[in-house]
């Protein structure tokens, strides 16, 4: 038996962080549970008003709103990433390979302000989009992109895109080829195949990559917050709005302690449903 | 050898102190970064360094940023001195993070506007207008901006940009055209409501809001002075107009942090931003407005839109918003304005 106790001594740094977080998360808590005091940084005696307000039907709205355009950008970003994954894992040419790593990731080298600007030029009144449309006919006005929830969304695939398919491609990776060629001997066509036995032993990469890119959705901000113009209105710019503009920092924490309640429900499903489909796939 | 012995050690303790004494003359100043560090630097850094022989050195952040951090460090501020928005200078204040100035020990300061007296631990260092700016290229036909009644014209439908993170300027515009003012602001809500289909977007910062007018996606906005003068020296079409009720003014101030060990030098240093020159260098510098009466700012600067250098274009074009008031009524305000504007 190896002794592994000096292990042990590589988790102190993470524990340091984990106490860091945990002292942070221990003061948005208390400040979720404090009251108002206009023009004044200093906050009141404790109450639950700020939890009681969070029903309010305009914040109802917006957590609405964040979960269904999280439910979009994932089911989007699954639609355009896995193709490419799986040519990404499947394509016998190594050049190729090579050529389709560096357009998937690419996207993770600028960061998420300048990528969101370069948004702001395509989806414009005048952007890259409307002109392409205009000048070949297909359209008379220019289509209202910019400040909508389906411009939002087309910036947020974008941005959420590498991460989609470095997951899928993980778990077609693991998809042995052989089961399809075995397949193909028997006379299943290209999409029986791809229905019957590549879809269902990549699920565990569908569901994991669906759900991590829908959590990391709810927390977007700049995107939102640039392209949305203030009429797309996501979680994390409302709690910006109300600690940074207004100064109404226990508010703000209320919607933040809600906002991570629910990604802490959302990754316990993570779990829930990974386990359920990965015993689906040893089954399979 | 002992000789040699004592004078190294002479001169290694004259350079020890010579090094405290130096760090014991740098100001420490808290200030927003970029531009606007460059341009303290520049005016008020300068002079004082001229006047005192002291080093200014700068701790740079977002307003709230900076608010957060001294109000973490009271007692023992991390600066000296802080530069920030008169409103945002009044929750340090409020906060008791401000020393209260003595204006005996700052001479310049004697012939500041009243307006820049914002509280007794924050004066005004320089001044500039959220107003009507707009597209020329791209403003319907007939369309003027003489007042700001002229936003809730049908012409302007879908085209107005307003700032997100700050309603105070039209909240308070539209209960002066309501007949009230911005301390009984529920008079104009109804008047707020009528403007929402002028309104197009809503801008985040500086950034955002030059971006949405370049493009012309929002080509008339609500927007600071200094971003119009900015886009218009890079080649936008852009004029910039005074309605006849006048432009909302805002102030950035100054203060001394309670507890600084330096409180000699931090007056020198707010002596030195009042210095009429330095003033007309600031107003230069930034197209901003001085807050000393008979700053020598060139006349070319000085007949821009928003840029006051008379007590009668004070009196006459500027709405002030009590900084205090704004101070408490911000979140009231924000609030009603995400639950009945933005969110609808």
């Amino acid at each position: 038996m190896i002794d592994q106790s000096y292990l042990r001594r590589f988790l102190l740094p993470a524990l340091l962080l984990a106490a860091v977080y945990a002292c942070a998360l221990a003061a948005i808590v208390q400040y979720a549970f404090r009251t108002f005091v206009p023009g004044s940084l200093e906050v009141g005696p404790p109450t639950l008003h700020n939890l009681a307000r969070l029903v309010d039907p305009l914040y109802a709205r917006v957590f609405g709103d964040s979960l269904l355009i999280g439910l979009y950008t994932a089911a989007a970003t699954l639609l355009v990433g896995y193709p490419l994954a799986y040519a990404l894992v499947r394509t016998p040419s190594r050049a190729l390979r090579s050529a389709l790593f560096v357009v998937a990731i690419t996207p993770l080298f600028t960061g998420e302000i300048v990528r969101t600007y370069a948004w702001l030029n395509v989806l414009g009144a005048n952007g890259f989009i409307n002109r392409i449309l205009l000048w070949s006919g297909l359209i008379g006005q220019p289509l209202e992109l910019m400040f909508t929830t389906l411009g939002v969304c087309i910036a947020l695939v974008h941005f959420s895109l590498p991460v989609m398919v470095m997951i899928l491609a993980a778990a077609l990776a693991h998809v042995d080829p052989r089961y399809e060629r075995a397949a193909a001997t028997l006379g299943a066509g290209p999409l029986r195949r791809f229905a019957l036995i590549t879809l269902p032993l990549s699920m565990p990469g569908v569901v994991s990559g669906f759900v991590t890119i829908f959590a990391w959705t709810l927390s977007a901000f700049a995107t939102p917050q640039l392209i949305g113009g203030g009429r797309v209105t996501m979680i994390s710019n409302l709690v910006y709005q109300l600690g940074f503009a207004s100064f109404n920092f226990p508010f703000a924490a209320a919607l933040s302690l809600a906002a991570i309640l629910l990604t802490v429900l959302l990754l316990a499903l993570l779990r829930w449903s990974q386990a359920r489909v990965d015993r689906m796939a040893v089954h399979a | 050898m002992r000789k040699s012995v004592t004078a190294a050690a002479l001169a290694a303790v004259l350079a020890v102190g010579s090094l405290q004494a130096a760090r014991a003359e740098t100001l420490l100043v808290s200030s927003w970064g970029g531009s606007w560090q460059e341009m303290i630097a520049k005016t008020i850094g300068k002079k004082f360094t001229e006047t005192t022989g002291a080093k200014v050195e700068f701790v740079t952040g977002g307003t709230i940023d900076r608010l957060n951090k001294a109000k973490l460090a009271a007692g023992d501020p991390e600066t000296d001195i802080t530069l920030t928005t008169s409103h945002v200078g009044w929750l340090y204040q409020s906060s008791g993070l401000f020393e209260t100035l003595d204006y005996a020990r700052i001479p310049n300061a004697a012939k500041i506007f009243p307006e820049a007296r914002i509280s007794p631990g924050h004066v005004g260092v320089w001044s500039y207008v959220y107003t009507i700016g707009y597209r020329k290229d791209l403003l319907p036909e007939g369309l003027t901006f003489d007042s700001w009644e002229d936003l809730w014209s049908p012409k302007m439908k879908g085209l107005l940009g307003l700032p997100d993170f700050d309603p105070s300027h039209i909240i308070a515009v539209s209960a002066i055209l309501s007949g009230a003012d911005p301390q009984h602001w529920e008079k104009g809500q109804d008047k707020l409501l009528a403007l929402k289909p002028s309104i197009k977007a809503f801008y985040t910062n500086d950034a955002s809001s030059q971006q949405m007018m370049s493009s012309g996606e929002t080509p008339v906005q609500i927007l600071l002075s200094g971003n119009a003068f900015y886009q218009m020296g890079q080649g936008v079409d852009l004029a910039l107009v005074i309605p006849k009720e006048g432009a909302v003014i805002g102030i950035d101030a100054i203060g001394i942090m309670k507890g600084t060990k330096k409180s000699e030098l931090a007056y020198k240093f707010i002596d030195a931003a009042f210095d009429p020159e330095v003033q007309a260098e600031i107003a230069s510098f930034k197209k901003l407005g001085p807050m000393v009466e008979g700053a020598p700012v060139d006349p070319a600067i000085a007949r821009l839109p928003g840029v006051f250098t008379t007590a009668e274009q004070w009196k006459e074009q500027a709405i002030v918003i009590d900084h205090k008031l704004r101070a408490e009524k911000l979140g009231e305000w924000k609030q009603w304005f995400t639950e009945h504007m933005i969110a609808q």
